[in-house]
Parts: structure tokens; sequence; C-alpha cells
């Protein structure tokens, strides 16, 4: 097809659009209404995913350490009487080879360094680095014992507080050190889990299994009911740019059949309709933008003057991104839609042209 | 592509613009519309098709319009085997003759200009030839000074004319005219097929579908007379 022959049947397709602008407007008003609904869907996934995402980030485990102070407080396994043998037979013999004698005696606590894996902070941040390495993790913080006794006093009412203080003047520290770990996806939390269970030197993970079987579900379902109803408005979409298309044909028989009679291709029949079918979406896509930022904006200013949150998705974040969607929506929902319609009416009616 | 044609014999022109060779056209609903058609219509020749209603008529000029295919018989027309021509291919063929209706078909909201223009715009012709073209074809038809009307604003044989204009404006070898002046008043209809009897003698070959009695015996052109979907005559001069 020649260049100047695509200018006049773009021309012509905008020249049409106006033409047949009740058609149109009633098209444009349905494929607003879609992509406003298909806007504030992902508008609402946004926003759900961004309070999800503040408690993923508070949903972190806490993997303690077998420490001295798990050694002392600790709920270990009993040895065997051979384990205990083995045990002392190899503590006699390393004391006798390499270890010097007074570090395998007993403290005052009766703890000797072979009952416990983790002996200093340098041990337990290396343990840290070895669970940063793991898949699906995130981040990684030594909490030392101490840090973790303040943690846990503060989060204690007042009498609590004062058996953790009195526990600790006593005793010592009752808390081990812990590795604070976040993840990536609390898809893949159990795994996770027991990978750092796995490693030598983790007593006990504190986690919030629950939350992250929560988070992931609603995660899911936000995605699935996304899903479908992009689709099914996408294809009510199509559905109405396809009918406008065939009633603006039918309205057009008559030139149809002249170009067909003076050999007009196929393709030269098309392009006008392809290109209404276009301005139909992008001018759809356009208004659908801006309805959608004033319904946003107004919706969103009532929620933070009653709720008194502000912790919202601006719209501002996603403009260009839904725009382009709509643009996308809008011209696909146009050239398809369209293109399925003349196509059909091509190989029926538009064949004929001596009687219309 | 375009067959070779072997020289014909007789008073008809070199080369046959038009060739039905054992052609038959049975619709899916089994109406027989034509049976064994020979006929062979020579470059530059004015045939009458007659016939009453239900005669084949329509379906002769589609099957040369290729609008319709054949079942059976080789058809040839203006080059093109029609028998053997692919769906994209018609519109080529389309391109080398000039149709004209009897219900004018002008666009309404477009004016005689813009009408005209429009068979032009299809082959992708530039803006100065179809300012040139279209000129010259409205000139050719006594519509010189009419570009700017609407075809609301015209009679019935000045729309036909308008019609004639756009048949002509691609220059075609071929014009068929599906009962030109079935619309219009018998002194316009005489003026329509004076027009194109001019036309003709400017080399054009034209074809055209009347059911006008008096028109075929005051022009004296070659008539083809269709019955029940067979050639019952073909005579040159106008008798039948």
């Amino acid at each position: 097809m020649k260049l100047r022959s695509v200018r006049y049947l773009t021309a012509e397709g905008v020249k049409n659009t106006w033409v047949n602008r009740l058609m149109s407007l009633a098209s444009i008003g349905v494929l607003v209404a879609c992509m406003v609904i298909i806007g504030l869907a992902l508008l609402i996934s946004a926003n759900v995913n961004k309070a999800i995402g503040r408690l993923e980030q508070q949903n972190v485990i806490m993997a303690y350490m077998k420490d001295y102070n798990w050694a002392l407080y600790g709920e270990k396994e009993e040895s065997t009487p051979e384990e205990v043998q083995t045990s002392s037979q190899s503590t006699s013999s390393e004391t006798t080879e390499s270890e010097p004698a007074e570090q395998e005696k007993p403290d005052q606590n009766g703890i000797k360094p072979s009952d416990y894996v983790i002996h200093n902070e340098e041990e337990g941040k290396a343990l840290c680095d070895q669970i940063a390495k793991l898949d699906n993790v995130q981040s990684v913080e030594y909490i030392s014992s101490e840090a973790g006794l303040e943690s846990v006093k503060v989060s204690m009412l007042e009498g609590q507080e004062s058996y953790f203080t009195f526990l600790n003047e006593e005793y010592g520290n009752p808390m081990s050190a812990a590795a604070k770990v976040t993840m990536k996806d609390m898809a893949l939390f159990s795994q996770t889990v027991k990978a750092i269970e796995g490693l030598d030197g983790i007593d006990v993970i504190q986690s919030q299994s629950d939350l992250a079987d929560k988070i992931t579900a609603i995660k899911r379902g936000i995605g699935v009911a996304g899903f479908w109803i992009i689709a099914i408005l996408m294809v009510i979409s199509l559905v109405i740019v396809s009918n406008t298309i065939r009633v603006t044909m039918y309205n057009r028989k008559l030139e149809i059949s002249i170009m067909k009679a003076v050999g007009a291709t196929d393709w030269f029949v098309r392009v006008p309709f392809i290109v209404e079918g276009m301005m139909i979406g992008l001018l759809s896509a356009l208004i659908a933008e801006g309805l959608l930022y004033f319904c946003y904006r107004v919706a969103t200013e009532t929620i933070i003057s009653t709720l008194g949150t502000s912790d919202i998705v601006h719209y501002r974040d996603m403009a260009l991104q839904l725009l382009l969607i709509f643009i996308g929506i809008g011209i696909f929902a146009g050239v398809i839609g369209s293109f399925i319609m003349i196509r059909k009416y091509l190989r029926r009616e538009g064949s004929e042209f001596t009687a219309i | 592509m375009a067959e070779v044609f072997t020289e014909n014999a007789g008073d008809l022109a070199a080369r046959p613009i038009i060739e039905f060779r054992g052609v038959c056209k049975t619709y899916p609903s089994g109406t027989h519309a034509l049976e064994d058609i020979n006929i062979r219509i020579g470059s530059g020749e004015f045939v009458f098709v007659v016939g009453s209603s239900g005669a084949g008529k329509s379906t002769f000029m589609k099957l040369i319009m290729r609008e319709e295919k054949a079942n059976t018989g080789l058809i040839t027309v203006n080059g093109f085997n029609l028998s053997k021509m692919r769906r994209s291919q018609v519109p080529m063929l389309r391109r080398t003759m000039g149709i004209v209706f009897q219900d004018f078909r002008l666009i309404p909201n477009m004016n005689v200009f813009e009408n005209v223009a429009f068979a032009m715009h299809v082959i992708g012709a530039d803006r100065r030839t179809i300012r040139r073209e279209v000129s010259n074809a409205l000139s050719k038809v006594g519509l010189g000074n009419k570009a700017r009307s609407m075809p609301a604003e015209l009679s019935g044989g000045e729309q036909q004319r308008v019609g004639l204009a756009r048949a002509l404006v691609n220059k075609p070898d071929l014009i068929i005219a599906d009962e030109p002046t079935g619309n219009v008043d018998p002194n316009m209809s005489y003026d329509i097929v004076s027009l194109l009897t001019e036309i003709n003698k400017r080399g054009t070959t034209i074809l055209m579908v009347t059911h006008d009695h008096n028109l075929v015996r005051d022009f004296h052109h070659r008539v083809i007379m269709l019955d029940s979907g067979r050639i019952v005559a073909d005579n040159a001069g106008g008798e039948f």
C-alpha cells in the first residue's frame, strides 16, 4: 500500500470517528467504564500489596543460636550413656593432646566450651553470614543476647519485665544471641525456615508462620481476582468496539460496495475501520486516565481525612503505568475488534457489491 | 496472470476482451442461473445484454466482475483467467473495468468531485493526477460546472452521469453498465446511452444490461439476449 493511501485512509478513519460520533461516544463511554474499573482494580491491588509489604517487613523470624546462655538455660536433649562416654573419652584425649586442660574445665555454672556451638560474637556473625547466603533471605541482623534481653524487656508488661531483670541479676542473661531474618517471598517461608534450622549452631526458630500463610493467601487471591477482572473487562471492551465497528460498517455499506467495485483491496477497506477503532481506544484511554485520577484523588483525600493514614499509593507513582495500560487495552480492543468484524464482513456481504 | 488470446475471426474485433467457454453457474440453492454459455466480446465493442427477469443477466455480469465464480467453463476478462483467479487478484481485475450501477451509488455526504475522486484514491493516485483526471472525466460527461454540487442537488440523469464519470476516471478498457437508464426518464436515458456510445467510439468496450427495447432498437449495437440461463440470440445491429 502506498504512503499516500495510508495517509488518506488514516484521515478517513479519523473523519469516520467524528461522522459516527454518537456510536463512537457510546463505545467510548463503555470502554472508559471498563478502563476505570481495571485501573481501580490495579490501584486497590497496589495499595493492598503496599500494606502487605509492610506486614512482610514486620514478619521477621528470630533464629536463636546455641551459645553459652543456651547451654545454661536451654532444654538440651539428654545424652545417651555411650555419647557421654565417647564425649568424655574424646574430651580426655583432646585435653591430653592439644587443648589446654583449663579450657575444658567447667565454669562455676558447670558449662564447658564444648557444650555449646557459638562461643562469641564473631562466630554468631559468621552464622548470620551463612544464613544470608541462603535463597529467599533478604536481610540478616545479628542480635546479641544483651540486645535481645533489652528488646524483650521493652515488650514485656511491668511484672514480667521485673522478673526478667531479676533473672538476669541472679543467674545471668537468659536470652541467647539470635539472627533476625527477613525473607523475600513469604510463599517460600517453610522451606527457608527448614534451611536455617539445618545450619549448625541454630537452636530454635521463632516465627509467625500463620501470618506468612495468610499474607501468601491474600496475595494469591488479589492476583487471581485482578487477572479475572482484567480478562473479563478486556473481553467486554473487545465486544463493544466490535459492535461499534459493525454498525459503522453497515452504515458504510454503500462506500464499501463502491470501493470493491473500483478495485479496492481488502486492506484498503479495512484500514479506516481499524483507525476508527484505534481512535476510539485512544480517546477512551485518555478520558479514563483523567477520570481515574479525579476519582482516586477524591477517594484518597477522604480516606486520609477520615482514617488519618497517609500511607497509600500516590496516583502520580502509577500514572504513566496506568496510561500505558489503558492505551494498550484501547488500541488492542480497537484494532482486534475492528479487524475481526471487517474480516467477517468482507468474507460474507462485503465481497458482493452489485446488490447492497 | 494474463492469458494470450488467439486471433478472433469474423466481424468481432481482433482481441476479445470477454470470453466465455462452456460456462455454467448453479447457485448453492440449486438455481441454474446460466447453462453452457459461449460468447466472445471483442475489444471496442458496444454490447447490449437483454432478457426478462431471471434470464441470467445479473449472473452473467457478476461472473464478468468476478463477484461470482462459475461452476464449470472458462471465463477470461481483460486478459485475466477468472477460473483460476485468486481472491487477492480480484481488485486488479476490477481496476481494468468501470462499473455503472442502476441506483447511481453516489456517496451522499461527498460532493460530485469527491465522489469521482474516490475511485482514484482507491488505486492510490496522487492529488495532482486526481485533480486533473476528475476534471477531465466530469467534462466528458458534461458536468464540469457541477464539481462542488452535492448528489442530492442533481437530477437522476446528472447523478448517473457522475456515476459514469466515476467509472471512466481510471481509464478502464471495459465499462459495465447495469441498467444505467433504469432510474432516469426516457430523454435522459437517450443522453446516457449517447454518452456511452461516444465513450465507445474512443475505444472503450461497453457492456450494458437494459430492459429498454427502444434504446436497443435506436442505438444499433450488438445485442445478446438471455433466456432461462441460455443465450437465445446474439445479433449485431440491434435486432432481436
